[in-house]
């Protein structure tokens, strides 16, 4: 009988086809055994330019180019290795040093082989993302090699080896075949053996080096490899920290100081049946000893409090929780409590003794439980939870300053290796344990650092330092600090995507003949009366606007959009990249663009006085602001003028000014009043943020002053009409595409959402307020005036808005028609329409009008459900960002703008807790936390009243701090000793007005 | 009493019939291989020869018969038993529908007899171990899912359930199951190297079942009878025995051995020797021919063959088997240094891939 099985030996073609095996879990618990066949080949590219052969033998795709090789023929060479190297990292190394590969000083020619690529995509998913972004990037000149399908590189697993040496073996045989590769190549190209680049496996792993050295391949460590570059130092930090001092520890056997996580399978089996429960951690603002996860099993969040509870999860992490005891329930704290206040004087270096929870914690805890217990029963404490695994870790890289009380004196000079500790500018996050050998350099800086594990052993956890971003409070590093920390794609724009822009550039003109095909299915809206009315010294104009009497008594009103889909056409490099970035990012002094400068500033831009694109809405309006017709075109306009706000106004206001536009203006104004106050009666919000504008010397954009954003008629006339652009074009792409339309939505906020804003209300003032609908929480809105106090109704409007859902674009197929109300502007249907400069969606909005009105065919990107969701997902978060990102840029700046400056303002207490309070202040719109310890020398005695919101101090300072109470604050800027970071500081000068 | 092993026709007349019965009765017997009583005919075995399944085999008799069996698993979650505990409380570990057998034989619907009686026959040799369910038990909300797919390759010369049980034995040697990661009761996670999977019967543990074919002419006992000696045979038994470590059951009957291999016995069933349907020789004194009488009915025909007892002239045989010749089969098969043990050691040296 001969034997079924392939025989190796006898069939010639046996050796380029193997197979790999491997078992499969499924989603739905079923369990495969997988066997793949694998095809080997030989024409896979080396992909160096020294080489010849692979030249004529690569593939080529469908087209037949052939995809460029990247690694250059002249590489960079080190002392070492003198000839020039191409580099080979294994996945430790990758994983322990990806910040070096990314780093411009060095590495550059590096090989990664598709066994690399495919461990590290089962470590890590983060990190594999960005060596893949690496790989891309032509100037790097990373190459991906597959070597698993190259016959003289693939390696069969022998019995018995674990998959670990056999992919440490895969990587080595690469390194071989490559040497050997290279040299055979620099001689048959004549080449001299001199010039023959060394091929050089990078790695962590001991044993792998010490097997490359008996296999006679070129290997180096990671470290020795960077120790011979030019700066080291600098590189050396941003190597993981490696396990060698643990292992020293372990020895001690130390005692682990957090509770171990649960299996993976015990999780999952405890979440499908209901015992745990999974969801994002989050950190509270105020307290960084309490977390809360939202759950689906529950309304309400659950609460984790105290580091041990919080088992090592950070902010942002997927977590698994176990609820406690209901002995162990507790109401949410009601004090403020500061990693930086409490822990101060740690020494990082310090491993001995160490407690999870501090002394000082713990007391910090214990006189909660007090204050808890003591209460009447009314007080109720919530459902607390303690984690026990995380699914996911969501860190990234982290913006902070080293804690300058970690770093010891002695060293600070010298490059003595030394761990310090780092607080990052996000206050939810926790200290990060980071071993440095430029201490003394990064003191006083911005830096960037990652997080690379958190043992059990470690009260903090441990991470490397990956760059400085400059100097603490220079504009550079602080602006690029909040980029960072806000995700916000900063970097210039690709080549890939500026290849896109039209050639002309900024010679691009409306074609002059109606015969181009830019001019078809166009209308000529040239010779309107059509003005833009924007903020002062906006660039990037996207909207503008007309209105002319009909012969009939009607109006005509007409909204003109900039064409940015005429010039952003889908799936291209630069639609990707728009995509991507969501979102135009304004801050003070910068703004981060979503589309080329081109594009956004001139092409796209209804800039006066020339002819441009538009994508145009018109109405027929009756005077009484009832829409008779609406049509939608593409168009080329003239815009007469550009107006800011103020312009506007003062022209509107002047009865002199007769002209056409003015009138036409005065028009809009007229109806634009109608159109707010049927919006109004259909129950829309009016609700406030904080807001302030920060002015600026125009050339250092140094700040000089801080203003409070006036509001002028001009502004809600372009909000209004904006507002019915969006609605029409909402309906109308909605009619066509009901299952893909991009539209937006403001879920109706849960009740318990105003729970705690109605009682204040109540108990403080006597107000009701009412939240059934979004009409009765306006009116009731209307109704919260205190006749002493102006502002006191827009405190409360501030305060409301937090309380709200945040809007959302969403894609129709995915909800419910009666889901897609946007509260907030109590209407049906709702989309973002009128900025395509600036947003994405409404670039999305505008294929999907212009599919609707036949002028052109609907891409397949905007048509697929499944792809919408997930741009609407992208820039949900990117709006949110950016929002983010531009307020915290104006905060920077009013700190700034304080520098130096005492002074004294009014502000209100927006929320109490028992050993401090918030105040805000309208005239910066600044908002900081005033704690008892700062009222005078020695902390005064407190006492607080949850119920009536009321803090009593007595002793030292005698106080009594009630909710929405006007308070005086002296305002200064601080410059904290030991961190050097600059804060804006309040102190209660008096309680009660000025 | 079992159906007929083979739908096939036996292709030898009377005389031929006659001729193999005797010399099979002969002491010592001569058989048509030339083969002694307890041998048994080559066979080729090799494993894992399916990658895709968790385990598989192929045997190759030299006759030209030929199967192959694959094994394959499923989690599958385990419905609560009420009726599953023992005495002592305790969960039995393993249930009956844990596995499922489906045998295939060209020709055949899978509906037909041979197959569906072959499959109850090798399931209740396996299931009769006790312990091979168990071995399917993950935690107390989850099993493995059996599913052995036999597939006779060539046409059943000889009966196959002895062939067919070998390989079965073989591919469940062979089986691998992934290794388990996650503790107790918990949803089961497995490792994905399948390097790391762990063999359903690990070596040194107990082995699954063997069934063996023996069949008696007289009180000649016969191993591994050939199609043409079945046709003959006046007693088939199909004997199921196992080995089983020294710690296993007390409960099953024991035989020891010198060997430290210990068998057991499973099941013993008696199958319908095909000898039966053959057609009877017709004697002198009955043939016309020879100046003998025709019987005038059949009635008549059969009392008068009743009394006949004349050599050379093939009577299929009729009545049951004596306890005293099965007692002594089953002994054959279970004594120490006897066959079983041959043919588990046998099986014992095929190389498990």
């Amino acid at each position: 009988m001969t034997s079924l099985k392939r025989s190796l030996g006898s069939d010639p073609l046996s050796s380029s086809i193997s197979s790999k095996v491997f078992v499969r879990s499924t989603k739905s618990g079923k369990v495969q055994k997988i066997v793949r066949e694998l095809y080997l080949r030989q024409d896979i590219p080396c992909a160096s330019k020294l080489c010849t052969a692979c030249l004529a033998t690569a593939p080529r795709d469908a087209a037949g180019v052939l995809a460029p090789f990247v690694l250059s023929a002249k590489p960079a060479g080190t002392k070492a290795y003198l000839n020039g190297h191409y580099l080979l990292p294994d996945t430790n190394a990758l994983l322990n040093a990806l910040d070096l590969f990314e780093s411009t000083s060095a590495f550059y020619d590096v090989i990664i082989l598709q066994t690399v690529l495919e461990e590290l995509r089962n470590r890590s998913l983060p990190l594999y993302n960005r060596l893949i972004g690496l790989t891309k990037s032509a100037e790097k000149r990373f190459y991906v090699f597959f070597n698993e399908f190259r016959l003289e590189t693939y390696v069969q697993r022998e019995q018995g080896e674990t998959i670990n040496d056999r992919n440490d073996r895969a990587v080595r045989r690469a390194v071989k075949w490559y040497d050997e590769h290279l040299s055979q190549a620099v001689k048959a190209a004549g080449g001299n053996k001199k010039s023959v680049p060394t091929v050089v496996m990078l790695s962590d792993d001991k044993e792998n080096l010490k097997k490359a050295k008996r296999d006679g391949v070129a290997a180096c460590g990671l470290k020795d490899y960077v120790s011979g570059l030019e700066n080291a130092e600098q590189l050396l930090d941003m190597i993981a920290v490696v396990k060698e001092g643990r292992e020293i520890r372990d020895a001690k056997a130390q005692e682990a100081l957090f509770a171990e996580y649960y299996s993976v399978s015990k999780m999952m089996t405890g979440v499908k049946n209901g015992t745990l429960h999974q969801g994002i951690f989050n950190v509270s603002p105020y307290n960084y000893l309490e977390g809360s996860i939202n759950v689906p099993a529950f309304d309400k969040n659950l609460l984790v409090l105290g580091r041990e509870s919080i088992n090592r999860a950070v902010q942002g992490d997927v977590v698994v929780v176990e609820v406690l005891p209901k002995d162990q329930w507790k109401e949410p704290s009601t004090k403020i409590i500061e990693e930086e206040a409490l822990n101060k004087n740690e020494n990082a270096d310090a491993e001995d003794g160490e407690a999870v929870v501090t002394e000082r914690e713990k007391k910090a805890l214990q006189e909660e439980v007090k204050k808890v217990h003591s209460k009447s029963s009314e007080g109720r404490p919530q459902p607390t939870a303690r984690v026990v695994g995380v699914v996911k870790r969501n860190w990234r890289q982290y913006v902070g300053h080293v804690d300058e009380s970690s770093v010891s004196q002695s060293v600070k000079e010298s490059r003595k290796q030394q761990t310090v500790f780092l607080i990052p500018m996000d206050k939810r996050i926790p200290k990060i344990r980071v071993r440095t050998r430029q201490a003394g350099e990064i003191i006083g800086k911005r830096v960037l650092v990652t997080i690379d594990s958190w043992d059990r052993d470690s009260r903090y956890p441990v991470g490397h330092f990956v760059r400085s971003l400059g100097e603490l409070e220079t504009k550079g590093a602080e602006t690029e600090a909040l980029l960072l920390e806000y995700d916000v794609q900063y970097r210039p724009f690709p080549k890939a995507v500026l290849d896109c822009l039209p050639t002309d550039g900024h010679d691009w003109k409306v074609p002059a003949s109606t015969d181009d095909p830019g001019w078809k299915d166009r209308r000529d809206l040239r010779g309107l009366q059509i003005c833009s009315i924007d903020p002062i010294g906006c660039q990037d104009i996207d909207d503008a606007l007309h209105a002319r009497p009909l012969p009939n008594g009607n109006f005509e009103v007409g909204v003109h959009i900039a064409d940015v889909s005429h010039f952003v056409k889908p799936n291209n490099a630069m639609d990707a990249e728009a995509s991507i970035r969501g979102t135009t990012v304004y801050l003070v002094d910068k703004r981060i663009d979503m589309l080329p400068m081109l594009l956004g500033t001139d092409l796209c831009s209804l800039k006066p006085y020339v002819e441009r694109y538009a994508f145009s809405a018109i109405w027929e309006i009756t005077p009484d602001a009832e829409i008779v017709k609406s049509d939608f075109t593409k168009s080329v306009i003239k815009s007469r003028e550009a107006f800011s706000y103020e312009q506007a106004q003062i022209r509107v206001d002047d009865a002199s000014q007769q002209d056409e536009l003015t009138t036409a203006m005065r028009t809009l104004l007229m109806l634009s009043k109608k159109f707010k106050q049927k919006r109004m009666d259909a129950g829309a919000l009016s609700l406030s943020s904080p807001e302030v504008r920060v002015e600026t010397e125009s050339e250092t954009s140094d700040p000089i002053d801080i203003k409070t954003k006036k509001h002028l008629d001009t502004m809600s006339l372009v909000e209004e009409f904006m507002l019915l652009a969006n609605t029409s074009v909402a309906a109308k792409i909605y009619s066509a595409f009901p299952q893909t339309a991009m539209l937006r939505r403001h879920g109706a906020p849960p009740k318990t959402n105003f729970e705690e804003l109605g009682n204040q209300l109540k108990v403080k003032k006597g107000l009701e307020l009412r939240t059934s609908s979004s009409k009765e929480l306006a009116d009731s809105l209307d109704g919260c005036v205190d006749p002493q106090e102006p502002f006191f109704n827009t405190l409360v409007r501030i305060m409301a808005t937090r309380c709200m859902m945040s809007a959302e674009y969403f894609c129709s197929g995915t909800q419910a028609y009666p889901e897609f109300r946007h509260y907030g502007l109590a209407s049906e249907i709702y989309t973002h329409f009128t900025s395509p400069i600036r947003r994405y969606a409404d670039l999305v909005a505008h294929r999907q009008l212009a599919a609707a009105i036949d002028y052109e065919a609907l891409d397949a990107s905007v048509r697929s459900k499944g792809k919408l969701e997930s741009v609407c997902k992208n820039i949900n978060v990117r709006h949110r960002n950016a929002q983010q990102a531009g307020r915290a840029s104006i905060e920077y700046y009013v700190g700034q703008a304080l520098k130096g400056r005492i002074v004294e303002e009014e502000g209100f207490v927006m929320k109490v807790f028992s050993n401090g309070f918030v105040v805000f202040v309208p005239r910066f719109g600044i908002e900081s936390l005033i704690r008892l310890r700062d009222l005078a020398e020695t902390e005064p005695e407190s006492t607080f009243d949850a119920e009536d919101y009321v803090l009593r101090t007595s002793g030292s300072r005698e106080v009594e701090v009630e909710l929405f109470e006007k308070v005086v604050v002296r305002i200064s800027d601080v410059k904290e000793e030991g961190t050097g970071k600059r804060k804006v500081r309040l102190e209660l000068v008096k309680t009660g007005g000025k | 009493m079992a159906p007929s092993a083979s739908t096939q026709q036996i292709l030898l007349s009377p005389a031929e019939l006659s001729y193999l019965h005797t010399s099979l009765s002969l002491h010592p017997p001569i058989r048509p291989d030339g083969r002694s009583a307890t041998d048994f005919r080559p066979l080729h075995a090799e494993t894992d020869i399916l990658p895709g399944t968790y385990g598989s085999a192929r045997i190759c008799f030299a006759d030209g018969t030929e199967a192959v069996v694959g094994v394959k698993a499923e989690v599958e979650k385990s419905t609560p038993s009420y009726v599953g505990h023992d005495e002592e409380g305790e969960e039995e570990k393993g249930r009956n529908e844990w596995v499922e057998i489906s045998v295939e034989i060209p020709g055949m619907r899978d509906d037909d007899s041979m197959p569906v009686f072959l499959s109850a026959m090798l399931s209740e040799s396996l299931l009769a171990d006790g312990g091979f369910t168990g071995r399917l038990w993950i935690n107390r909300r989850f099993h493995w899912k059996l599913y052995l797919d036999i597939l006779l390759l060539s046409q059943p010369l000889s009966y196959p359930l002895p062939l067919l049980s070998l390989t079965t034995h073989l591919a469940l040697l062979s089986t691998r199951l992934p290794k388990l990661k996650s503790e107790q009761d918990e949803d089961p996670l497995f490792d994905d190297d399948w390097d790391a999977s762990v063999h359903l019967y690990p070596a040194g543990s107990a082995k699954p079942a063997v069934t063996l074919l023996v069949m008696a002419v007289k009180d000649n006992i016969i191993f591994d009878p050939s199609k043409e000696e079945l046709s003959v045979a006046e007693v088939v038994l199909a004997v199921s025995i196992a080995s089983h470590s020294l710690s296993a059951g007390s409960g099953a009957m024991e035989v020891d051995s010198g060997s430290g291999r210990q068998l057991r016995l499973l099941a013993v069933r008696t199958i319908d020797p095909p000898s039966r349907l053959t057609h009877p020789g017709v004697p002198n004194s009955l043939n016309t021919a020879t100046g003998g009488t025709a019987a005038a009915s059949l009635e008549q025909e059969n009392s008068k063959r009743e009394g006949l007892h004349e050599e050379g002239v093939w009577q299929p045989p009729r009545g049951g088997a004596k306890r005293k010749l099965i007692a002594g089969m089953i002994a054959r098969v279970l004594e120490k240094g006897g066959v079983g043990e041959e043919v588990l050691d046998g099986l014992d040296a095929v190389e498990l891939g």
